[in-house]
C-alpha cells in the first residue's frame, strides 16, 4: 500500500501544477448541463413534477455523480493509457520497490481523490447558487458525505476504466468506451428522469449499472436518506471491490513480461 | 588498457553477485534467452554485447524484474529474482534503452518523485539529487523542463535517476545509443567514475568500442545464447590473429586477392561486397606479397584486431548491420 501512495503522491505532485487548468473543464461542463436542462427544459416541467422537487433541484445530485465518473473516466482512460504507452512512466515506477499493482491501486485512489475534489467543488457552487436565486438545491446536513462518496463513486469508476484501458491497444478506441459505456450510463441512470417510470426490463437493467447507484447515493444525501442508500452503497462497494482485482492481474501482465 | 587491467585483477577477488544458471525466456514459441550462465563479480563493470535481438534486453528485464524468466536460474545481489522481486529492485538502479523520464515533472522534480518510490528520508532525497546532478553535470538545468533537453542529457539525467537510491548493481541497457560522439564519451566517463567507487555496473551494447573501453569483461550474445565471453583481452586473443588487413576493391579484384592470401592468412573474413579483412600474425609479409602481385587494390588498412573482429569470425557477420 505504501508503493500506491507513492504513485498518488506522484499524481498529487503534478496535479498541484496543473489544477487550475483542469479546474475550468470539470466546473463548466456539469453547469451547462444544469443551465440547459434545469433551467431550459426544466421550465416546461411543472412545479412538484419529479418527487415534489424542482427540476433543477431534481438533477444537482445527479450531476454530482455524474461528474464524478467524468473525471475518474478520463483519468482512468486517457491519462493512464498515456502513461502506460507514450511516457512510460509506468515502467520506470516499477523498476522501483513500486511494484505494477501498487500502480494500478496508486492511480485508483489517484483518480478517487480527483473525482473527490472537483465534485466538492462542483457541491459548493450548488450550495451558492441555491442561496443566491433562494432556491436550496441542496437540503440536507447529509450532504457532508457526498465528499467521501465522491471519492468512492470515482475509485469505482477508475476500476471499470482502468479495466478497459488494461485490454486495448490503441488510443482511439477510448471512442467506444465513452459513446457505449459512460454515454448511455449518464443518460439512463436516473439523473434526468426516473428510469423506474420506464417499462421493464430498463429499470431492472439499469439496477446493474454503477452509475444509476451513484445518483441514488448522491440524491439521498443530498435531501436526507431513507435506508435504502445503504443498499447502493452496498452495491458500490461489492461492485468496486469484486471488479479491482482484474484490471491489476491484466495490467501487472501488460507490464511484466 | 593498463590500468584497466589491474584493476580488473581486484576486482575478480571480489564475490559474485549476479548469477545466471540456464536462464531463458520465451514468448509463446519464440524463445528470447535460450539457456544462458554467467556470473558477476561485485565491483566489475560487465557487458553484454551482441547485434539487436541477440536477447541482451530480454536478460537486462530479467535481472531488473521487468521480465520474468520461463526457465532456470538467477540472483541479483545475490537474492533469487522469484522471491525477492521488492528487495532486489530496492538494491539496483536501472537505465532503460528508452527514455522514460517523466516529461511532466522539472529535471530536480524527477529525482525527488523517484526518491519517494523508495522510501527514502525527504533529507537524504534532496541532498543526493544535488550530488547526482551534479555528478551528471546537470546542476544548471535543475529548473528545465525534461523535453527541453538534449538526448545526451537525457540519458545523464537517466543516470542520475538510477543512482537515487545509491545501488550496489547499475543495469544499464545500452547507455550510449544514439548519442553524439561528445555526448557519449561524457557518458563514458561518467560510467567509469561509478566503477571507480566500486559499483558493479551491468550494461548491454552493440558499439564494440563502448564494450573495449569500458567492460573489465564480457560476452557476446547471439540469437538468444552466449556465444563466447571473457576479458577483451583475452577474447581477443582467443579468438582472432592480432593483426588485421582491410582490403578494399571491387568484386572481381577482392575474388583474384582472396586466392592470393588465403593460404597465407590466418583467416580472412569477407564484409559486404567490397572489404576483405585478413588475420594474421605477419602483416608486413602478406603486404609485400599483394604489392608484388599484379592484383589491383584501392585501399588497404592496416590495425590491430578488436571486439568486431572477434564478433565477425564467430558469427560470420557484423555487429552493427
Amino acid at each position: 500500500m505504501r508503493g500506491a501512495f507513492r504513485v498518488w503522491q506522484r499524481n498529487v505532485t503534478i496535479f498541484r501544477k496543473f489544477w487550475i487548468s483542469g479546474l475550468f473543464p470539470n466546473f463548466i461542463e456539469p453547469l451547462i448541463y444544469l443551465a440547459a436542462l434545469g433551467l431550459g427544459l426544466g421550465t416546461f416541467i411543472q412545479q412538484g413534477g419529479i418527487s415534489g422537487q424542482s427540476y433543477v433541484e431534481y438533477i444537482a445530485p445527479g450531476l454530482l455523480a455524474s461528474n464524478a465518473m467524468f473525471a475518474a473516466s478520463f483519468e482512468s482512460t486517457f491519462n493512464t493509457f498515456v502513461k502506460l504507452r507514450f511516457d512510460k512512466i509506468y515502467d520506470a515506477i516499477i523498476t522501483t520497490p513500486v511494484n505494477a499493482e501498487d500502480v494500478v491501486v496508486g492511480e485508483y485512489l489517484w483518480a478517487g481523490t480527483r473525482a473527490a475534489l472537483y465534485g466538492t467543488g462542483f457541491l459548493a457552487m450548488l450550495i451558492a447558487l441555491g442561496t443566491v436565486f433562494g432556491e436550496p438545491l441542496i437540503t440536507s446536513w447529509w450532504a457532508l458525505f457526498i465528499p467521501p462518496m465522491l471519492l468512492v463513486i470515482g475509485i469505482m469508476f477508475s476500476v471499470l476504466g482502468t479495466l478497459f484501458t488494461s485490454l486495448i491497444s490503441h488510443i482511439d478506441l477510448f471512442a467506444y468506451y465513452f459513446t457505449l459505456v459512460v454515454t448511455p450510463l449518464f443518460l439512463f441512470s436516473g439523473i434526468f428522469f426516473p428510469v423506474e417510470n420506464f417499462p421493464s426490463p430498463v429499470p431492472q437493467v439499469a439496477w446493474f449499472t454503477p452509475l444509476y447507484h451513484a445518483v441514488n447515493v448522491c440524491r439521498e444525501l443530498a435531501t436526507g436518506p431513507s435506508p435504502a442508500v445503504f443498499v447502493d452503497v452496498a452495491w458500490i462497494l461489492v461492485f468496486t471491490g469484486v471488479l479491482a482485482l482484474i484490471p491489476i492481474q491484466i495490467m501487472r501482465r501488460r507490464l511484466i513480461g | 588498457m593498463n590500468t584497466k587491467n589491474e584493476r580488473n585483477t581486484e576486482t575478480r577477488s571480489g564475490e559474485s553477485t549476479l548469477v545466471a544458471r540456464d536462464l531463458r525466456k520465451a514468448y509463446g514459441h519464440f524463445e528470447a534467452v535460450k539457456g544462458v550462465d554467467f556470473n558477476i563479480f561485485g565491483g566489475e563493470c560487465f557487458g553484454f554485447l551482441g547485434p539487436n535481438g541477440a536477447g541482451k534486453t530480454t536478460t537486462m528485464k530479467m535481472i531488473y524484474g521487468a521480465v520474468i524468466p520461463t526457465g532456470g536460474e538467477l540472483s541479483v545481489a545475490s537474492l533469487d529474482v522469484y522471491r525477492n522481486e521488492r528487495e532486489i529492485k530496492r538494491r539496483i538502479g536501472v537505465v532503460p534503452q528508452e527514455n522514460n523520464l517523466d516529461d511532466e515533472l522539472e529535471v530536480r522534480e524527477n529525482l525527488l518523485i523517484y526518491g519517494r518510490y523508495y522510501d527514502l528520508p525527504k533529507k537524504t532525497v534532496l541532498q543526493r539529487t544535488d550530488e547526482l546532478l551534479d555528478f551528471v553535470q546537470l546542476s544548471d538545468k535543475v529548473d528545465a523542463k525534461v523535453e527541453q533537453l538534449s538526448g545526451g542529457m537525457k540519458r545523464r539525467l537517466l543516470i542520475a535517476r538510477a543512482l537515487i537510491n545509491d545501488p550496489e548493481i547499475v543495469v544499464l541497457d545500452e547507455p550510449s545509443t544514439g548519442l553524439d560522439p561528445q555526448a557519449r564519451h561524457l557518458v563514458w566517463d561518467r560510467l567509469r567514475a561509478l566503477t571507480a567507487e566500486g559499483k558493479t555496473l551491468v550494461l548491454t551494447t552493440h558499439y564494440m568500442e563502448e564494450a573495449a573501453r569500458l567492460c573489465d569483461r564480457l560476452v557476446i550474445m547471439e540469437g538468444g545464447r552466449i556465444i563466447a565471453g571473457g576479458t577483451p583481452k583475452d577474447l581477443i586473443e582467443e579468438h582472432v590473429s592480432p593483426q588485421v588487413l582491410e582490403f578494399r576493391a571491387s568484386p572481381d579484384v577482392l575474388e583474384r586477392l582472396l586466392t592470393l592470401v588465403e593460404p597465407l592468412a590466418d583467416a580472412v573474413e569477407r564484409t559486404g561486397d567490397e572489404v576483405l579483412l585478413i588475420y594474421t600474425e605477419d602483416a608486413d609479409t602478406l603486404v609485400a606479397r599483394v604489392q608484388e602481385s599484379d592484383v589491383e587494390v584501392e585501399n588497404t588498412v592496416y590495425r590491430q584486431a578488436g571486439l568486431e573482429d572477434v564478433f565477425l569470425r564467430l558469427t560470420g557477420r557484423s555487429l552493427i548491420e
